[in-house]
């Protein structure tokens, strides 16, 4: 009796820990065409928990034609669990300062267990020179 | 005598608990990671994400460049609400029209409006007071229209409820009557209620 209500538990919580479990396989070109164009970057973290789940892998930067800075974050789920976060960017002129437009939109995202995925963001105007973005637990 | 000590400790342990997770009227930031998340509406976070990374997308794809005299003018045309609620449709065309405007790329015509209905009744009066009195007509027409849609897609599967709001924008040239630049974001939110956070 005692035997089946643990086999029962063990089973149950076999199917709860591999529910949670995702994990990604991927394919790319060898050679690339496209050369990134990587920024060297500064990190400030204080959510240790946070940062080694999900990992900065690099960042770049380009200008598009209209002339607006475009930053692409590389990230990583360096678990083997999706990964729920939030970001949002901060965008600074030539003299350092914030560009305040609208309020500043929290972007909720999901990465997958041991996937690689990018983020993206456009500088609200051409006089953006400078960023920060800013990643939060969910 | 154990007791006397372990039971008003744990009853003001079970009251802070309490306390800590009460929530008293407070100010959050607006669309920030604590605002209140529904599956059947459309929150303010989701208005503000569909309009900043259509922003993005529209400025990124150098359409607004693309005029004689730039800035380009845009008018908002008709974006038509195929949700089962009621919703002001500025709350995403305004955030479009603040952030084209700062980006130095677009304004927007307050004087004309879908059937002749201006937003600035006033303005336009004035404007055709003006080009009454003058030879030299002074109202620019729109290079670009901006219309879309908003759809909602709702499932269910037992208690967990799914809802996805669709985007839809398309800025078009009257000029030619193309679509030059046209863009989607969707919102997929699930869960079996509503909840405070993302």
């Amino acid at each position: 009796m005692k035997t089946g209500i643990y086999l029962t538990l063990a089973g149950a919580l076999l199917l709860t820990v591999s529910g949670c479990k995702t994990s990604v396989n991927s394919v790319e070109n060898a050679q690339k065409t496209g050369q990134r164009q990587m920024v060297s970057d500064q990190r400030a973290v204080t959510d240790k928990k946070l940062y080694n789940r999900v990992s900065i892998v690099g960042v770049n930067s380009a200008m598009t034609p209209g002339g607006f800075l475009k930053v692409q974050i590389e990230l990583l789920n360096n678990t083997r669990s999706p990964q729920q976060f939030s970001y949002h960017f901060e965008w600074f002129d030539a003299n350092g300062m914030q560009i305040t437009t609208l309020a500043p939109v929290e972007v909720p995202d999901q990465i997958q267990g041991g996937e690689d995925k990018f983020i993206s963001s456009l500088a609200p105007t051409a006089e953006c020179r400078d960023f920060r973005v800013k990643f939060i637990a969910n | 005598m154990k007791n006397k000590i372990v039971l008003p400790v744990l009853t003001a342990a079970v009251s802070l608990v309490g306390a800590g997770c009460a929530t008293n009227a407070h100010y959050v930031q607006t669309g920030g990671n604590q605002s209140v998340v529904t599956i059947g509406q459309i929150n303010i976070q989701d208005y503000m994400q569909a309009a900043d990374a259509m922003t993005g997308e529209l400025l990124a794809s150098g359409a607004l460049g693309r005029v004689a005299n730039p800035p380009a003018v845009l008018a908002v045309s008709r974006i038509v609400n195929n949700t089962g609620q009621q919703i002001d449709i500025d709350l995403l065309t305004k955030k479009i029209r603040v952030a084209l405007l700062q980006s130095g790329k677009a304004v927007t015509t307050t004087t004309m409006g879908l059937g002749g209905t201006a937003e600035d009744p006033m303005a336009q009066g004035l404007q055709q007071e003006n080009d009454f009195k003058s030879d030299v007509k002074s109202t620019r027409t729109p290079d670009f229209t901006l219309s879309g849609k908003i759809i909602q897609l709702a499932v269910k599967a037992g208690n967990t409820s799914q809802s996805t709001y669709s985007f839809q924008l398309s800025l078009t040239d009257p000029k030619s009557g193309l679509a030059v630049w046209e863009g989607e974001k969707e919102i997929t939110k699930q869960g079996t209620r509503s909840s405070v956070g993302f």
